[in-house]
Order: C-alpha cells, then structure tokens, then sequence
C-alpha cells in the first residue's frame, strides 16, 4: 500500500526516522556479518596480509573431517536432551505450583533462581560439584552408594561431559519454561475441568484432555525456541565443560586456538547458520502460523 | 466438584516440592558454603563449614592483609641456581604469589558495570524510537522489518564471531585497547537491541491511545509526544529493559574473551573469573566467593525488575 494523502506521507516518513538508527545498527552489525561471514567461508583467511580464494574446499575439508562430524552428533545430543528434559521438568514444576500449598509464592520465586543467575557465577559451583577430588559428586557415587570403585572427573571426559551439561542445561533453564507454562495454566478456564469431570474423566484424562490441548501452543514455542537458543549456545558449555564441543564451541576451537583457520570457522558457522534458519521457518510456519 | 486432595496427596505434594527446591537450590548453597570453607574443609560433603573463613571475601574486596604463601625450601634453593633468568624465576613463583594481582575484582567489577551499563543504555535509546515506530506509526515496510527484527533476534553471537572479529581487525579496532571496548560495547548493543524492541513496542500498545490524541490536541508534536507521554508512562519498564540488557551483557563472555584476552586490565568479571579459574589450581574458596559476588548485583537489580519482568518474559518470549 502505498501512501497516498500528505499526512499518510508524512507519517511514513516519520516512521523510517524512527526505526532508521536502529535499523542501520542491526543492518550493519548483523545482517551484514552474516553475508561476510559466507563471503569467507570461501576463502583462505590470513592473520596478515590478503586472503586467498579457495572456493568450496574450507566445505570439502570440513565434510572429511571426523571431527565435525563429532560436533554435529554431540550438538544434536545436546539438543534433543536440553529440549527434552527442559520441557518435561517445566510442565512439571507448572503443575506442581499451579495446586494451591502454603509458602508457594516463595517457592515460585526460588524456583527461578537458576534462570537469572549469570552463568559465571554458578558453573564454577558445579564444577566443584563434579570434582574428581572434593565434589559431593564423586562423594555419593563413590563412598556412599559404591556405584564405581574411583573417583572420576565426568565434567572433562568428552562422553560423559555432554550428560553433566545438559543436566545443567535443565537445571538453569526449566525455570523460563516452566514460567511460560505457569502463566498459560492460570488462564485455563475451570468451567472446562468441571465439565470433563461431569463427563467422568478423572485427574488424567482432564490432563489429557484439557490441559494438553490447552498448552499445546505454548509447548511448541518452548520445545521450538528452546531448540533454537541452545543451538546457539556458547557460555554454558564452553566454561563448565571445555570438552564437549558442540558447534559453537568447535568454531571458536577453530576461530580462535591452536591452528587458527577463520575460513574454516567461518564455514562451520555457514552450516549451523544453515540449520538455525530451518529452525526459524519450522518455528514461523507451524508455531506462529503466518 | 474436582476433589480435596487426600493425605496421599498431601505427602507426594510436599516431597515433589522440596526435591524441586533441592535441586534448584543446591549449587547455590554448594558455592556459598565452599566460598566460607578452610582449603582442609573442601572435601567434607557437609555444607556446614566446620570452621567459618572470611579471608576469601576479604581478599577480593581488598579488606584483608593478604598472607603470602610459604615457599617451600625445595623451591627456594631453585630460585637460588645462578642460570635462572627473571623470566624463569618469575614462573616458578607464580603459583605462589597472593591472588589479588591476577584478579582484582573491583577493578574488573567496575569494568563490567561500564560496558554493561553504556551498550544497554544506548541499546534502550535506539529502542525507544524504533518501538514506538512499531506500535504506533504506519510505514511502508513495517510488517517485514518487524519480522526481520524477530528473525535477528534469534541469530546468536555465536554464529557472528568470526565476521565480527574480522571487520573489527579489518577497520582497526582490533588493534588498540580503546578500539576493542568501543568494538565490545557496539557487539552488546546489538545483542541487546532487538530484545529491547521487541519488550518496548510490546508494552507501548498497553499505552492507551487516547493519551496521545490528548497530547496532540494540546499541540503537542509526534516528538515531544514520545517523550512528554509515552517515556513518563513507561518508566517502570524501561527500567525493566534496562536491567534486562544490562543482565544480559554483564553475563556475556565469548566476545570479551575475543576482544579483551590480551588487555588485563580491561577484563570483565566472566572473563577474570575464567582466567583466575584455568591460571590456579585449587583456590575453590576464592573462585566460589568471587562467584557470589558476580551474583549479587544481578539478584539485587532483579528483585527490583521482578515484578514487570516475569510478565514481559511470559508475554514476550526471551533472548539469551
């Protein structure tokens, strides 16, 4: 539509002036960065002097390469557990305190603690959970119920590494679900479980049949933002366990240590970029419906 | 009609409650009670400390004498070999030396309340135009920019790091320290923007409408109706977004460890922790009392945030 009246036109310009800072801001210092970031994922990129073209080998290198195929398995464990786990505990926990107790205003408020604590603060404490010398980790598993015969360092073995953190994963974002599917679950009319018990469904099948469809909107942003965020983590992996290295971690490896390779950095970063925007469509498509 | 829950019901409520605060719980009072505890207490699984230590928090806010560590004669007669140059000397006597030079926290503390504060103030300008174009001015473009803005939104960091670092190193910012915080602060103002959009125009339609056409019979301009209705309104939640911006570039750590690794005196918290975390083996009692005090701030300002954030989070959707 264009704009047709003198007001309609000034309004339209006053608009752009509006967003325009930030737009020039977003254009420059994201959409942009994204375009260079494929232009160099051509490239051969020098610390000093010019890049060299290379066309598609930083790809072919990165397709021959078992450690990328490594990545892509850790990253998709990483994801199906976080999503999982992080759903499932935020239904729960919003059940759980959506039933009336005394002292649960507190609890609410406690329970989102995880959450908003920066990630520095808490990942050296669960470090120091899982130390191999002085954690109450080892202390369980070893000295009180005698599962292993030594005490292990989980957090750095590249196996079991992925387990402690998507238990982190969980522990710090269950909170935001779980406050999604609170506030969804106060707004369910009572009218419709008065009459699914009137139609002699008990507590299951009202959950089955009113809650589920019910949340089945916000469940699916969860699962489905939730997928998308923690493709896109850095922080939590990287500074509790420097071992499993899930994308992002495997081109900061890449970008920024030992051999550096920004070409091939920048490749990596093409391919999850790749996949973030299948999720994003998924996300627009079926969750939004535009 | 729906039932009174039995005494059953009542118990598997109570344990489900508790072992849901326990698990929530349990790593902060793990690090406050290791952060208390004497280096012969750390194995003890008992959260109590059996005896109280204050010297890490002492040490970290430079209230205390700082003892020197003894260095055992072994090391003293290596020091004392006539090759050594100082370089060498210097390294074997780093795991000796007291902590407050390799991580002074209120220097570093002050650093990240900076860089924090300036890109998430400059992030809520920016959005405060750019959210009251969304919500109250008609333009050609606004469907799509309005969904680019949502599509950006999720475009992590992390994927932006190399092009990032390359046209930072390719103008020169890279190359300087001044550079590498002006480079710093514009990456955390986009990590913060469309957040900040997003929130604001959400809660400039609550705005009633008819206020503005008030301001505007009173000859008041598009302008100063912005900032003589809409920004007094909305006082409540920009300062909400704020602190919300601010939280997320106090937490940030991938684009500081870029930028700042090799300027230690312009270290922020995440990365001086990191570094003090890797660099010294065993000060748990440091590390756990200087995490308390990253966390601190961010309880405080979201006590204060609380209220407007867990609606804005709830109605919105949420950047991390």
């Amino acid at each position: 539509m264009k704009p047709q009246t003198v007001l309609e036109r000034a309004e339209n310009r006053f608009g752009w002036q509006l967003v325009a800072p930030s737009l020039g801001v977003i254009g420059l210092l994201i959409l942009y960065p994204i375009l260079y970031n494929v232009y160099l994922s051509f490239f051969d990129v020098q610390l000093v002097g010019d890049n060299v073209f290379v066309g598609l080998e930083n790809y072919q290198r990165l397709l021959t390469d078992s450690a990328f195929y490594d990545s892509l398995t850790t990253t998709a464990i990483y994801l199906l557990g976080t999503v999982a786990g992080t759903t499932l505990l935020g239904l729960g926990a919003a059940l759980l305190l959506n039933q009336d107790f005394p002292g649960r205003n507190v609890v609410r408020g406690l329970i989102l603690l995880p959450y908003f604590a920066p990630v520095i603060s808490v990942v050296f404490g669960w470090q120091f959970i899982f130390d191999p010398v002085n954690g109450v980790y080892n202390y369980m598993v070893v000295e009180v119920f005698n599962l292993t015969d030594e005490r292990m360092n989980v957090i750095r073995d590249p196996d079991l590494g992925v387990i402690v953190v998507i238990v982190f994963d969980i522990w710090k974002h269950f909170p935001i679900a779980y406050l999604l599917i609170l506030s969804k679950l106060q707004s369910i009319n009572t009218d419709l479980y008065e009459a699914a018990a009137i139609d002699g469904h008990g507590p299951w099948g009202r959950f089955w049949h009113v809650t589920l469809p019910e949340l089945y909107f916000v469940l699916g942003t969860i699962v489905i933002l939730r997928f998308i965020w923690n493709l896109n983590k850095f922080e939590e992996v990287f500074l509790l366990a420097p071992n499993v290295q899930t994308l992002p971690i495997f081109t900061y490896y890449t970008a920024f240590t030992g051999v550096i390779d920004q070409g091939l950095a920048a490749s990596v970063s093409v391919i999850q970029f790749v996949l973030l925007c299948g999720l994003i469509w998924f996300y627009v498509k079926k969750v939004l419906k535009w | 009609m729906l039932g009174r829950r039995g005494l059953w019901g009542n118990l598997t409520l109570t344990v489900a409650v508790v072992l849901l605060l326990l698990f929530c719980l349990f790593p902060f009072v793990q690090i406050l009670s290791t952060s208390l505890k004497y280096q012969a207490d750390w194995g003890n699984p008992s959260l109590i400390p059996t005896q109280f230590n204050w010297d890490a928090y002492l040490e970290l806010l430079g209230w205390g004498e700082t003892e020197e560590l003894a260095i055992p004669p072994s090391i003293e007669r290596l020091l004392d070999r006539p090759g050594l140059t100082d370089a060498q000397r210097e390294r074997i006597l780093a795991p000796y030396r007291e902590t407050a030079d390799i991580f002074p926290f209120p220097r570093y503390f002050l650093n990240t309340i900076l860089l924090a504060g300036v890109a998430a103030l400059i992030a809520l300008a920016l959005a405060v135009f750019g959210a009251y174009a969304f919500s109250r001015v008609r333009f050609t473009g606004q469907a799509i920019i309005q969904r680019s803005i949502l599509f950006v939104y999720m475009v992590g960091g992390v994927l932006l790091m190399v092009p990032l670092y390359q046209i930072a190193v390719g103008v020169g910012l890279a190359a300087t320290p001044w550079g590498s915080v002006v480079a710093l602060v514009l990456i955390y103002v986009i990590q913060t923007l469309p957040v900040s959009l997003y929130m604001l125009g959400n809660y400039f339609r609550t705005i009633p409408y008819s206020l503005e056409e008030a301001a505007a019979i009173d000859g008041c301009t598009r302008i100063e109706t912005i900032f003589q209705v809409i920004i007094p309104l909305s006082i409540p939640m920009l300062v909400t977004v704020y602190i919300y911006a601010f939280i997320i570039a106090w937490n940030e750590f991938l684009f500081a460890s870029v930028f700042l690794r090799q300027y230690d005196d312009l270290y922020t918290l995440p990365l001086g922790l990191q570094t003090l975390f890797v660099s010294k083996n065993a000060i748990w009692d440091r590390i756990m009392a200087a995490s308390i005090l990253t966390l601190l701030p961010v309880l405080v300002l979201f006590t204060f945030a609380m209220r407007n954030l867990t609606g804005g989070l709830a109605a919105g959707g949420v950047k991390e």
